[in-house]
């Protein structure tokens, strides 16, 4: 389980259940952007949770901000507070001032990169792993690709080769400890969007009645949502190794990097098992607008395919995993200790 | 709110002791040709010599008072014990069902005589028990058992069939689960005690089943006016359905329930180490990634035993999803093994694959089957 209880989750659970209702993410999609929740957020510090001390945060246990993220995402948030804190982690770690406002974060490899929230962020933090440098970018410098996105957080392909950065520093955090972090924050987010899906699923079937009785009395329907309840569950395990790696690797968080690889892999193949039940017991109505379950799969949809999809790091993982002994691997699957030490 | 309490929890450097010492023992065994690994090894792979050395090594009855010949240690080291049996597919069924749910059942329910009698012979590797759930009028639908045993002076008279015992021509008891007095009109859960029968009692004959394969693992076992003395009732008469529930979470949430074919995987990795192609890779990735994912939560429910939770919808959920794992593991490795040309493959890897083949169907059966597993999880959701 993602421990939620904390000052920083608790603050954020207040702050998403007064400012983010049911009805927010939807005004959020129509264009009316619900800037009292972030400002809310950011009076509080949240989005500075993970900066240090020296650079105006306040330097929170990565156990503490991660219940938070769980918070966020379950209640759908339509303003970027998880792309933030990755964006603020980055720039802490290369020196570099924290503007203010809400920034999202890419992890290029050429010169364009799928960017979440690319239009109320204002800044962009950039990991470069061709120049192993950390730069700071204007989001408005950078050009917008055409395409339809998946998400409702306006994620865009951006193309930086035009764009001259505010600041960049070089920096010593390796390809893996990002990833580690990025992938960690996702495979939160993810496991707490399906277990909310999963609730309004239960709801749903509760509610509606068809042949005379409720759909939850129906064994087939019963069935397909206690799959997905083992899926949901298994999603938050993942997740929650993963948050456990970092934390325990604070000081170096490449060394949690096998954890977040699996919950990506588990996490990111669990979603289609998990999103077309969703769907089907809802039926139609899970496919409009209107309704809320879009909210969580589209994003769920999004964040799995996000920094790689699941079938490219099944195949990282397995690359590596080949060539290591079989009592290694077993030291990994019992122990989460995937290196010889 | 989170619906499922799986704590994550970090292992213990002692244990990792206690795992070395276990890879060893089982290292050598293997070496010295005293056992030939095996999938299911825990249901279908029974050497009475092999779970004798166990006992003397103080690996069988770990959990309970060394006043009964247990070892005064934890649920987690009893966890150690049993992963490290399943991955080296060590023949284990011997003394497995004893040590797992009768023992702790004798060690509640039981006189002081037969727990000072029984339960060192079961922690020595010695004695074995089987499990007395399944008719065949009742198998997922357990509360329809007919076996009876009516009160006579002194005892209680048996009459009636257990069917699917895994081990009962070696066992020396079976806990039945009898109806002791009528359904009490359509509450079928009332009525229903466990008893703990001697199975050299005159009276019980043991019929062998054969599988699919030609293995006689399990087996009938019928009572015909079968005399069982009074202290031999477990718990409280008419309590029953509710022990058997307690029984069954307890039985679902161990590490077999999603590591039982793992050997196959283990005697591949062996093979193919540095040989898979790119196709492959993320296959691997995958199946580690579920196996890792299983761990931690089997490990989770594991610690909420030790705390003295009982977590049957936890259990529940486990082995839906362990037992699917199971069997999709063995359907992996066959696909892994076509990038090594057939004619390389070891005579072992053939016969560890088949047999995992053969001995598939049942993991999504015994125990409780998907469908009542899943039935059970759904009542949690508040679906029924």
């Amino acid at each position: 389980m993602i421990n939620t209880e904390g000052m920083v989750a608790e603050t954020a659970a207040k702050i998403y259940t007064d400012l983010c209702g049911r009805e927010v993410p939807h005004e959020a999609e129509a264009g009316n952007y619900p800037q009292t929740l972030w400002d809310a957020l950011a009076e509080n510090g949240l989005p500075l949770a993970w900066v240090s001390e020296e650079n105006g945060g306040f330097g929170a246990d990565y156990d503490e901000v991660f219940g938070a993220i769980w918070v966020s995402a379950e209640a759908a948030s339509p303003v970027p507070f998880a792309e933030t804190l990755i964006a603020n982690w980055l720039l802490d770690r290369a020196g570099i001032t924290i503007p203010d406002g809400a920034s999202t974060f890419a992890f290029l490899e050429g010169k364009t990169a799928s960017i979440p929230f690319a239009e109320p962020a204002g800044h962009v933090a950039v990991y470069d792993t061709g120049k192993n440098e950390i730069a700071l970018y204007k989001t408005a410098d950078a050009s917008a690709a055409d395409g339809q996105a998946l998400s409702p957080d306006s994620d865009r392909r951006l193309d930086f080769s035009t764009a001259t950065p505010v600041a960049s520093a070089a920096t010593n955090l390796s390809r893996r400890a990002v990833e580690a972090l990025i992938l960690t924050v996702r495979a939160v987010q993810m496991a707490s969007a399906i277990e909310a899906a999963l609730n309004l699923s239960i709801a749903y079937v509760s509610d509606r009645e068809q042949f005379g009785r409720p759909l939850s009395k129906f064994q087939a329907i019963q069935h397909q949502l206690a799959v997905a309840a083992s899926e949901s569950a298994a999603a938050t395990m993942a997740a929650t190794q993963a948050a456990s790696a970092l934390a325990r690797n604070a000081d170096d968080p490449e060394k949690a990097w096998h954890e977040a690889v699996v919950a990506k892999v588990q996490i990111g193949h669990s979603v289609e098992a998990v999103t077309v039940p969703f769907h089907q017991v809802h039926g139609a109505m899970g496919y409009t607008q209107e309704y809320d379950l879009h909210h969580y799969t589209r994003r769920l949809w999004a964040w799995r395919d996000a920094l790689g999809n699941e079938h490219h790091w099944s195949k990282t993982l397995g690359a590596e995993l080949a060539v290591t002994s079989p009592d290694q691997i077993w030291k990994g699957v019992t122990t989460g200790a995937w290196i010889a030490s | 709110m989170q619906r499922f309490n799986f704590p994550v929890v970090q292992p213990d450097p002692a244990l990792e002791e206690l795992r070395a010492e276990l890879q060893t023992f089982l290292r050598e065994e293997r070496e010295a040709g005293n056992f030939r690994p095996e999938p299911e090894c825990w249901m279908a792979s029974a050497d009475t010599e092999f779970s004798k050395k166990m006992g003397k090594h103080g690996w069988i009855g770990l959990t309970w008072s060394s006043q009964y010949g247990g070892h005064d240690k934890t649920a987690l080291e009893r966890y150690i014990v049993t992963e490290e049996m399943l991955r080296a597919g060590a023949p284990v069924g011997a003394h497995w069902i004893a040590d797992r749910q009768h023992a702790p059942m004798l060690l509640e329910h039981g006189t002081e005589e037969q727990k000072l009698d029984i339960l060192p012979r079961i922690a020595a590797g010695e004695c074995y028990f089987a499990i007395g759930l399944s008719e065949p009028g009742a198998g997922s639908d357990l509360a329809n058992v007919k076996t009876k045993a009516e009160k006579v002076d002194g005892g209680w008279k048996v009459n009636g069939q257990k069917i699917w015992s895994s081990g009962a021509h070696i066992c020396h008891y079976m806990v039945a689960i009898l109806r002791t007095s009528p359904a009490d009109g359509r509450n079928r859960h009332v009525g229903l005690s466990q008893i703990m029968i001697n199975l050299s009692l005159p009276g019980v004959t043991i019929k062998p089943i054969t599988d699919l394969s030609g293995d006689a693992h399990f087996n009938e076992v019928y009572f015909e006016d079968v005399i069982v003395p009074d202290d031999c009732l477990l718990g409280e008469e008419g309590g029953g359905w509710k022990q058997v529930t307690g029984e069954l979470a307890m039985e679902r949430s161990g590490p077999e329930r999603f590591l039982s074919s793992y050997i196959t995987l283990e005697t591949a990795l062996h093979q193919l180490q540095g040989k898979l192609g790119s196709d492959s890779h993320a296959r691997l990735g995958k199946l580690i990634a579920n196996l890792r994912t299983l761990r931690g939560m089997s490990w989770g429910i594991a610690n909420l035993l030790h705390q003295g939770v009982s977590p049957e919808t936890e259990a529940a959920l486990v082995k839906d999803l362990g037992n699917r794992l199971e069997n999709d593991l063995t359907q992996q490795v066959r696909a892994l093994l076509n990038d090594l040309p057939e004619e390389e493959w070891s005579d072992e890897m053939r016969r560890i694959l088949n047999i995992g083949i053969l001995r598939s169907p049942p993991n999504t059966l015994r125990g409780g089957t998907t469908e009542v597993m899943r039935g059970i999880t759904a009542r949690q959701l508040g679906l029924r």
